[in-house]
């Protein structure tokens, strides 16, 4: 009886094994049949060599409204890090971004699909109210918020967007300080991951096109993930 | 009362008409505008192009508005990704050449606006050189996202390689 026990365990041992062995086998035929799919060359640069899982922030906005990672999540998002005492390169690149919203709203699926965020990282003199409505006169897309420096940091650290303020090198006492920030403009898919970045300087062209490239690929990629399994 | 405003009017003309062409000596100006923003925005750029026709550099000393309590040249300056501002202390035009101030460069920083600038407002702004010269500009308030739309504003890099401090 036990001998017959063994055999039997024995019989289930192999045919598992086979099992096991023909996913396998089946999984890298799969594999080398169907290889990784790899970003069109045009949008290559502009993309993290793998998308970056975000952990959760909590930054504030107009009438004391938080965001955090899930409302990220479901859009893809345009993320920028700046502030509103500086005349130059942020009206520069919220303008830009500006335009290049326009331009993706040609195709209304994607226009439905983008949100702007743009991130000050000077609370001192940046209300959350005067961010928001700063960030919204670009775009209707653009939502402003800011929040104390560990909130920031939450955030900045992840995307590796450095900014200082130098209270020091400015000409004057008081409210006239320099900042410096990083200009790239972050791209978050709707699963909340930092999945591409538009250096400095942008164009809106360049950025309207890239992105919808970006967004094919990344909607192939899923589908593919789909067939797969 | 006719003849008295005449006067006055000849008189304001005559003062102002010179100044309001933006010419003096051998400076010129061109295109001066202001970047527009959200009315509680207190901190603004002008932007605009300063041509010297003469025959010795000029030097830009000063600039100032009533409009504002405190105008700066400034320069954006880029480091890698990083954007940063430095204050010049004055701006040279070499002689037979001109300066651009443009979006991503040289700008004038407008700081503490006395009261909001919609688009299409006036900005009135004197430009002091070392020799004494003033210049009266006036630029007006736009949107500058349509210059975006050209590669102009592509920021020039052979200018920041003599910025590193």
């Amino acid at each position: 009886m036990k001998k017959q026990n063994l055999l039997l365990a024995k019989k289930s041992l192999a045919l598992l094994l086979v099992i096991a062995l023909s996913i396998t086998a089946f999984i890298g035929w799969k594999l080398s049949h169907d290889p990784v799919v790899k970003a069109p060359a045009e949008i290559e640069d502009y993309l993290f060599w793998q998308a970056r899982e975000l952990t959760d922030f909590k930054l504030i906005g107009g009438n004391n409204k938080t965001l955090g990672l899930n409302d990220l999540k479901g859009k893809w998002s345009f993320i920028f890090f700046g502030y509103v005492h500086c005349p130059d390169v942020c009206p520069l690149t919220m303008g830009i971004l500006g335009q290049a919203f326009k331009l993706i709203e040609k195709d209304p699926a994607a226009y439905q699909d983008i949100q702007g965020v743009f991130i000050s990282v000077d609370p001192k003199r940046d209300t959350p109210e005067l961010v928001n409505e700063y960030a919204s006169y670009f775009s209707s897309k653009f939502t402003g918020v800011t929040g104390d420096v560990a909130q920031l940091d939450a955030i900045s650290r992840q995307m590796s967007a450095l900014y200082t303020i130098h209270p020091k090198e400015a000409q004057d006492s008081g409210d006239n300080y320099l900042v410096t920030h990083n200009s790239t403009v972050f791209l978050v898919d709707p699963q909340g991951r930092l999945y591409g970045r538009f250096p400095p300087p942008q164009l809106p062209q360049e950025i309207a096109e890239v992105f919808m490239k970006i967004r094919t690929f990344h909607n192939e990629r899923s589908n593919k993930r789909w067939d797969f399994f | 009362m006719g003849f008295f405003l005449k006067v006055l009017f000849s008189l304001v003309l005559g003062f102002v008409a010179p100044i309001a062409s933006a010419d003096s000596g051998d400076i010129q100006i061109l295109d001066p505008w202001v970047q527009a923003a959200p009315p509680n925005v207190k901190v603004l750029a002008a932007y605009l192009e300063i041509k010297n026709n003469g025959e010795k550099p000029q030097i830009l000393v000063n600039v100032s508005s009533p409009a504002f309590d405190q105008v700066g040249i400034h320069r954006s300056v880029m480091h890698g990704n990083m954007a940063h501002m430095e204050h010049l202390k004055e701006l040279t035009i070499p002689a037979h050449a001109s300066v651009a101030l443009k979006p991503g460069g040289l700008h004038f920083m407008l700081m503490d606006a006395k009261k909001p600038l919609p688009v299409g407002d006036s900005v009135p702004m004197t430009l002091t050189f070392k020799n004494g010269d003033k210049v009266a500009v006036t630029a007006t308030v736009r949107s500058g996202q349509m210059e975006n739309m050209g590669d102009n504003q592509h920021m020039d890099h052979s200018e920041h390689m003599n910025h590193n401090h």
